[in-house]
């Protein structure tokens, strides 16, 4: 009966309504005025995030089988190289984020590895941030990297 | 007429139709690319112009505006990741058109769309610019939030066999757009003690998260099935026979487009769901809306293109920018001694009409590029998949940090991705949460600013105005016609369904 419940479709209708939930709960707390339309809004969410999750656990879509990707690790990467932009800046994030993303896309041979990333990561920041002079978030503070 | 003859002198120097050529094929390009759009492109290109004349350093300017509007809908129609928040409302028919094999001819109706669009709402421009501005106002804050909310609709539209998971998206799309300080009171609001969140959370790094990294995601998740090869991409225009079919749509979207570009703080982003969602109940077609219309792709495109001509009438006529892109153009204006308000038509009525006639030429120079622009992503997308997702990866993180310095917007980018993931494979549309973070503030503000005008008495935005009478009106009409088109829609499913169970053979 639970093992039946863990199904993506159920945990995602669910953190929908929890996140709504909560966010009201802020909402509400907060100032009457400027929380006005945040708490319409944020009740609408929560009404049919709701509404949503009944459909779903009457619906019962099974579950497919579940094959291990390494699709998380991608999505970390991405998520740990924006993060790390704010003290690193945009370069030394970039490099290793586009080398994963060429690897795990199946570019492996040493040579388009590398090319790949000089080019992509280091030859986009260059034309951008030394060229064009759109300022990216720098590492040292004149700028240079 | 004189004046119009010395204009269209001024627009023909060598000069400044080499600034055309060079501004639209850039733009086409930096529009197509994820992530940037129209005010990256502006950014690079403004510096140049310090050293040029007035008419030559603003044809490359609205070149670049017009041609990155145009740009955003080729990766649109190709690869389902708009260009520019702009050309969101493209996907909807021309990602399915690309997948039925039909990128030629999408392709060619949003090249078209454009052009049209574009030209259509210059001549309005050249005649009747200061009447469009008195029109325009005439809407005030209860008027817009009426508009907006028949804006708003299209999510019912768009959110066919999953209208309360589109219903709920559109409210998460609203609730990001009330991040950061409340545009009245100045208070903060869901920023959790972050001083980075009180600016807000901008729309470029969310639609670069929505669409670009959960393509990336969903094309690497699905990296060994045929379907995620990205198809040629070729240029095809409609006949005249087919222009002939649709020009309805054509005039429609593009007549939508060149009004509320003429609504200051609306923009082309919200022309095109506007238009689309009145595509949604007037066309003839709209039953295959959302599915590979090409009507879908008219909607969205002509009016998003017919927005850069008609955002110069509140710009130059009242000296009020409608939006980012048109407060940058504004000042650049000043730059080279032109001070946009009422008093421009009567001083420097040579120099606007000038730009008018820069304008039409930029919309004849972007049909002409549109083949080797287009060109150009055949060879860039014909590279293996990985050089393709990667480079996307960083034009979306260039693309999201670039437009306000803010690191923080890389990770908005980088967690949108994420969620705008797992909702795709949970059967949630993101079209409504664009649409929700775009027309959100606008509704909001109306509201609000409307409340104060009226006291507090919702009940009287009914009969406020004439104009907002006649759009609380047709909210009605159209809601009236969605539940009864809806409930027909679901008869005819039970009757079919019936006559299915009766016409099987009753085995003994």
């Amino acid at each position: 009966m639970f093992a039946s419940l863990i199904h993506p479709r159920i945990l995602t209708a669910l953190a929908l309504l929890l996140a709504g939930g909560g966010l009201s709960v802020s909402a509400w707390q907060g100032p009457g005025s400027a929380m006005l339309v945040p708490r319409i809004v944020l009740t609408i969410w929560c009404a049919i995030a709701l509404a949503i999750l009944i459909g779903e656990l009457v619906r019962r879509v099974p579950v497919k089988n579940v094959k291990l990707s390494p699709l998380p690790l991608l999505m970390a990467a991405v998520l740990i190289a924006a993060i790390a932009t704010a003290s690193l800046g945009f370069l030394i994030p970039a490099l290793p984020l586009v080398a994963l993303t060429l690897w795990l896309f199946r570019i492996r041979r040493p040579l388009p590895l590398l090319v790949g990333t000089i080019v992509i990561g280091g030859g986009l920041w260059f034309l951008f941030h030394h060229v064009l002079l759109i300022r990216l978030p720098a590492l040292l503070t004149n700028g240079v990297i | 007429m004189d004046v119009i003859l010395a204009a269209i002198g001024d627009a023909f120097t060598w000069q400044a139709l080499l600034a055309i050529v060079i501004g639209t094929w850039a733009g086409i390009i930096i529009g197509g690319l994820p992530g940037l759009g129209s005010v990256v492109g502006l950014t690079i290109f403004l510096p140049f112009t310090f050293g040029m004349d007035v008419i030559t350093s603003m044809a490359l300017l609205i070149g670049v505006y017009c041609g990155s509007v145009y740009g955003g809908s080729i990766t649109a129609i190709l690869i389902n990741t708009p260009g520019t928040p702009q050309s969101a409302a493209t996907v909807f028919d021309g990602y399915p058109m690309t997948q039925q094999g039909r990128v030629d001819e999408a392709l060619g109706w949003a090249t078209f769309a454009s052009f049209f669009g574009g030209v259509l709402s210059c001549v309005l421009l050249i005649f009747c610019a200061p009447q469009l501005a008195k029109f325009a106002v005439n809407f005030g804050s209860i008027e817009v939030f009426a508009l907006v909310c028949l804006a708003m609709l299209c999510i019912v539209g768009i959110s066919r066999g999953s209208l309360l998971k589109g219903l709920v998206c559109g409210m998460m799309g609203f609730f990001f757009s009330m991040v950061g300080s409340d545009p009245i009171t100045g208070a903060d609001r869901f920023t959790f003690g972050t001083y980075a969140l009180s600016s807000g959370l901008d729309l470029i790094p969310v639609v670069v998260g929505a669409f670009a990294l959960s393509e990336v995601f969903v094309r690497f998740s699905a990296r060994d099935e045929e379907a995620t090869t990205i198809p040629e991409a070729r240029l095809r225009f409609p006949s005249w026979r087919e222009i002939g079919r649709r020009l309805i749509e054509l005039v429609r979207g593009s007549f939508i487009g060149s009004f509320v570009g003429a609504l200051p703080g609306t923009g082309a982003a919200a022309a095109a769901f506007i238009s689309y969602a009145a595509a949604q109940k007037l066309s003839p077609r709209r039953a295959n809306l959302g599915k590979g219309e090409p009507d879908g792709i008219i909607a969205s495109e002509s009016s998003n293109n017919a927005v850069t001509g008609s955002a110069f009438i509140p710009t130059l006529a009242l000296g009020i920018p409608g939006d980012v892109v048109t407060a940058m153009m504004m000042g650049a204006m000043v730059i080279h001694g032109i001070t946009p308000g009422v008093r421009l038509m009567a001083d420097q009525a040579q120099t606007v009409y000038a730009l008018f006639v820069v304008l039409i030429i930029v919309n004849v120079a972007m049909l002409i590029l549109s083949k080797p622009s287009i060109g150009l992503f055949r060879y860039l997308f014909k590279l293996p998949l990985g050089f393709v997702m990667a480079g996307i990866v960083m034009f979306s993180f260039i693309g999201a940090v670039s437009v306000r310095g803010n690191p923080l917007d890389l990770v908005v980018a980088a967690l949108t991705g994420i969620l705008a993931y797992v909702l795709r494979r949970g059967g949630y549309p993101l079209a409504p949460l664009v649409i929700g973070m775009v027309l959100g503030p606008a509704l909001e503000s109306s509201l609000r600013r409307g409340l104060l005008i009226s006291r507090g008495d919702f009940f009287s935005f009914f009969t406020h105005s004439g104009i907002a009478t006649t759009l609380f009106v047709l909210i009605a009409l159209f809601l009236i016609w969605t539940v009864a088109a809806g409930v027909l829609e679901w008869r005819a499913k039970v009757a079919a369904r019936r006559e299915a169970s009766s016409a099987q053979p009753v085995s003994e």
